[in-house]
C-alpha cells in the first residue's frame, strides 16, 4: 500500500500541476485559440469592477495584460480595493472556462470563473509630493512670472523710445 | 526664420496653459505630488516662450511658405513641450516614448508608449485624452479662436493645416464655430458614456472620468482610453454604440455638420464624403465579415457584425477604438482581414474632419475621375465627358482637383510603403507591419501588437514620423523640407 502511495501520489501531483498553475495574461491573448473552452487558472491584480444585478465583471491585470473575469455579484463584492494610482488592488486567483470568443457576451474575449478568491488585500501606496519637487515647482513658477514682468517692462521702455526722424 | 520662431513661442503659450489644466483633475483626485510636475512643464513652457518672443520679435506676417512651415513645426514644438509631464512623472519610460504619446495625442493616432494605463494618475489619464481633443480640434484652430489672430496669417495658417474649406469669410469665427461644435458634442458624448456607465453597474466616479475621456478620444477619433483593456472594460454593447454614435459624428467634416445644423438636410443624402464613406465603409465591413465567417471564428452572425463593423468604423474614421485585443488580431483575424483593415485605415475619414487618412472626398474624387476617364474611353473621340461632384455645393470635376487629389493619395501611399518597409527591416512580419503603419500614418491607433515601450527606437522615431506627416497631409512637410532646403543652399552660397 505504501509503495504505492509513494508511486501515485507524486504522479497525480505532476499530473495536476498544470491545472493548479496560473497561466498569465500575456500567455492567454497569444495563444488564445490553445486555452479556448478550457479551464484555466488566473491570477492578477483587481483593476475594475462594474456589476450587473446577480453577475458583475472584474477586471484583472497580470503583467501588463487584463482580462475580463464574470462571475457572481457575491463574488465581486469580495473585492475591498481596487487598482488604480494610489492604490495596489486585491490579487484574486480565479479558476473558470477561458473563452477565445464567448458566445454569451458577443464574442468577447473572457474568462466565467467558477471559483474566485482573494488571495491578497490590497493596500493604499503613499503618493506624497517630493519636497525637493515642491520647491523646484514654485521656483519656476517664480522665474516664469519675473520673466514675464521683465521682458514687459523692457519692451514697453523701448517703445518709449522715439527714433530720431533726421536720420 | 525669425517671423517663424517668433509665432511659435507665440504659440507655444498657448501650450503653456493648456498644462495648467490637468491641475483641476489633480487637485479632484487629490494628486498632489503629481501638481508640481505640470506646474514646471507649464513654467519652463512660458519661460522658453516668453524669451523667444523677446529676442525674435518681428512686426512682418507670415506669407505662405512661412505658414505651412509654421503649421509643420507647430507639432513638433508642442510635441517637445507637451511630452514633459508623461517623462517626468515616469508615465513613460524614456523621453522618446513621451514623446511618441504627446504626438499620437495631437495627431489624435491613440498608438501608446505609455508603460501602465491602469495604474497612471488620473491627471495624466485626463491629459492624455485632453490631448487628442485639443489635437482634433486643431492646434492651429484653437489658437486663432484664443488669439484672434491678424486674418491674413491666420488665412494661410489655417491653410496650411488642411482646414482650408472656410464656413463663414472670418477665420476667426470659422474657428469658433468648429470649437463649438465640438464642445456641444464632447458634452453630449460624456453625459451618454457617464450614463451608460452608471446604467451598466461601474461606480459613479468611474463613470464620470471614463465618461468623459472616452468622449474625448471619440470625438477626436483619437482611440486612447482610460483602461488597458480600451472598450473591453465594460464588456457593453451600449457603450460601443455611444462610442460609435460620436466618432462617426467625429469623422464628418465640419462644413457638413454647419450645413445639417443650418437645415441643409439633403446635404446627408447628396454629399460626396458622405457617400463615399458610406459605400466604403459598407463594403469592408461585409468583406471582413465575409472572411471572419469563412474561418469560423464567430458563431452567430450577430456576433460577428458587431465585432467586424465596431472595428471596421473604428478604423475608416481613424479613431482606434478596439474590441479585440491587439496580440490576437493575426492569429484570430488573420491576413487577409488586416489588409482589409490597413487599405481602410489609410483611406481615412472626411477631410476638414477631426480623422485622418488619404480622406472621402478625395477617395470619391479618385473614383469619380477613374469613372470619366472609362466613360471617356467608351465614347466617340468627338464626345465631351463632363463630371460633377456635390459637397455643400456642386462643383464640376476638372484635371486640377482629380490631380490634386491622386498627388495626396500617391504621397500617403508612399509613406505607407516608406513606414512598412521600414518596419518588415526590424524583423516584424509583412501583415503586421502594413497594418500598424496604416494605423500611424492615417493617425488611427489599431495595433497589431507591434507598438511597445519595447520596440526599437529607430521605429518610435518612424512612427512619430509618420504620425506627424499623416496629420499634415503631407504638404506641409514637404514645404518645410523645401524651406530648409533653400536655406541650407543659401548658406552654402553665402
Amino acid at each position: 500500500m505504501s509503495w504505492k502511495v509513494c508511486f501515485l501520489a507524486p504522479l497525480l501531483l505532476l499530473l495536476m500541476a498544470p491545472l493548479a498553475e496560473a497561466e498569465s495574461g500575456k500567455a492567454l491573448i497569444e495563444n488564445s485559440a490553445g486555452f479556448n473552452d478550457k479551464a484555466v487558472t488566473f491570477g492578477g491584480e483587481v483593476i475594475g469592477v462594474v456589476v450587473k444585478s446577480d453577475n458583475a465583471w472584474v477586471n484583472v491585470l497580470d503583467n501588463g495584460v487584463a482580462i475580463g473575469i464574470w462571475c457572481r455579484a457575491e463574488d465581486a463584492r469580495k473585492v475591498s480595493v481596487i487598482g488604480d494610482y494610489r492604490h495596489v488592488g486585491d490579487t484574486v486567483e480565479v479558476v473558470g472556462t477561458f473563452h477565445m470568443v464567448c458566445p454569451e457576451h458577443g464574442g468577447d474575449l473572457d474568462i466565467h470563473a467558477d471559483n474566485f478568491t482573494v488571495v491578497a488585500a490590497g493596500r493604499e501606496l503613499d503618493r506624497s509630493p517630493s519636497l525637493l519637487l515642491v520647491a523646484l515647482s514654485v521656483a519656476f513658477v517664480a522665474a516664469a512670472i519675473f520673466v514675464a514682468f521683465s521682458l514687459r517692462r523692457i519692451r514697453k521702455e523701448k517703445e518709449k523710445i522715439v527714433p530720431w526722424p533726421f536720420q | 526664420m525669425k517671423v517663424i520662431g517668433f509665432n511659435l513661442c507665440k504659440f507655444g503659450n498657448i501650450i503653456g496653459a493648456l498644462l495648467l489644466v490637468p491641475i483641476i483633475v489633480a487637485v479632484v483626485y487629490k494628486e498632489f505630488d503629481i501638481i508640481p510636475h505640470f506646474l514646471i512643464a507649464s513654467s519652463a513652457t512660458f519661460i522658453l516662450c516668453n524669451v523667444g518672443i523677446h529676442f525674435l520679435h518681428t512686426k512682418k506676417e507670415m506669407d505662405l511658405k512661412h505658414a505651412l512651415c509654421f503649421a509643420a513645426l507647430t507639432w513638433i514644438f508642442c510635441m517637445l513641450l507637451a511630452a514633459i509631464p508623461f517623462w517626468s512623472t515616469g508615465s513613460t519610460g524614456s523621453y522618446l516614448d513621451a514623446n511618441f504619446d504627446a504626438m499620437s495625442g495631437f495627431t489624435t493616432t491613440g498608438l501608446s508608449l505609455v508603460r501602465d494605463i491602469d495604474h497612471l494618475p488620473y491627471s495624466i489619464n485626463f491629459y492624455r485624452h485632453f490631448l487628442q481633443f485639443v489635437g482634433g480640434v486643431g492646434i492651429i484652430v484653437f489658437s486663432l479662436t484664443i488669439l484672434a489672430r491678424s486674418e491674413m496669417s491666420s488665412v494661410l495658417a489655417f491653410k496650411g493645416e488642411a482646414r482650408e474649406l472656410g464656413i463663414r469669410p472670418s477665420i476667426v469665427r470659422t474657428s469658433r464655430i468648429i470649437l463649438g461644435i465640438a464642445i456641444t458634442f464632447m458634452v453630449l458624448g460624456a453625459v451618454l458614456f457617464t450614463a451608460v456607465g452608471i446604467s451598466e453597474g461601474a461606480g459613479v466616479g468611474t463613470s464620470i472620468f471614463d465618461g468623459v475621456n472616452y468622449s474625448m478620444a471619440a470625438y477626436s477619433t483619437g482611440g486612447f482610453a482610460p483602461h488597458s483593456q480600451n472598450m473591453l472594460f465594460y464588456h457593453s454593447t451600449l457603450y460601443e454604440v455611444v462610442a460609435l454614435v460620436i466618432f462617426l459624428i467625429g469623422s464628418f467634416n465640419f462644413t457638413f455638420h454647419y450645413a445639417v445644423l443650418g437645415g441643409k438636410r439633403r446635404e446627408i443624402f447628396k454629399n460626396i464624403e458622405i457617400r463615399t464613406m458610406f459605400i466604403t465603409l459598407t463594403l469592408s465591413t461585409l468583406v471582413i465579415s465575409g472572411l471572419l465567417l469563412f474561418s469560423n471564428v464567430y458563431s452567430s452572425s450577430a456576433m460577428l457584425f458587431r465585432k467586424a463593423f465596431f472595428q471596421a468604423a473604428s478604423a475608416h474614421t481613424t479613431t482606434g477604438f478596439g474590441t479585440v485585443y491587439p496580440a490576437q488580431i493575426p492569429s484570430l483575424w488573420g491576413s487577409a482581414v488586416m489588409f482589409i483593415m490597413s487599405l481602410i485605415m489609410v483611406l481615412g475619414a472626411c477631410a476638414n474632419s477631426t480623422g485622418g487618412g488619404i480622406k472621402a472626398i478625395r477617395v470619391g474624387v479618385i473614383a469619380k475621375s477613374f469613372f470619366r476617364e472609362i466613360k471617356k474611353a467608351l465614347m466617340p473621340k468627338t464626345a465631351w465627358v463632363t463630371e460633377k461632384f456635390h459637397h455643400i455645393e456642386t462643383t464640376p470635376l476638372t484635371d486640377t482637383i482629380a490631380r490634386g487629389a491622386m498627388l495626396i493619395a500617391v504621397s500617403y501611399i508612399f509613406l505607407f510603403v516608406v513606414g512598412t518597409t521600414v518596419t518588415v527591416l526590424h524583423g516584424y512580419n509583412t501583415s503586421d507591419s502594413m497594418y500598424e503603419t496604416a494605423s500611424a500614418v492615417g493617425n488611427v491607433g489599431l495595433s497589431s501588437g507591434i507598438t511597445s515601450p519595447a520596440m526599437p527606437a529607430l521605429l518610435k522615431i518612424t512612427y512619430i514620423f509618420l504620425m506627424w506627416a499623416g496629420r499634415l497631409e503631407i504638404m506641409a512637410v514637404l514645404a518645410l523640407m523645401g524651406f530648409a532646403i533653400l536655406g541650407l543652399r543659401r548658406g552654402i552660397k553665402k
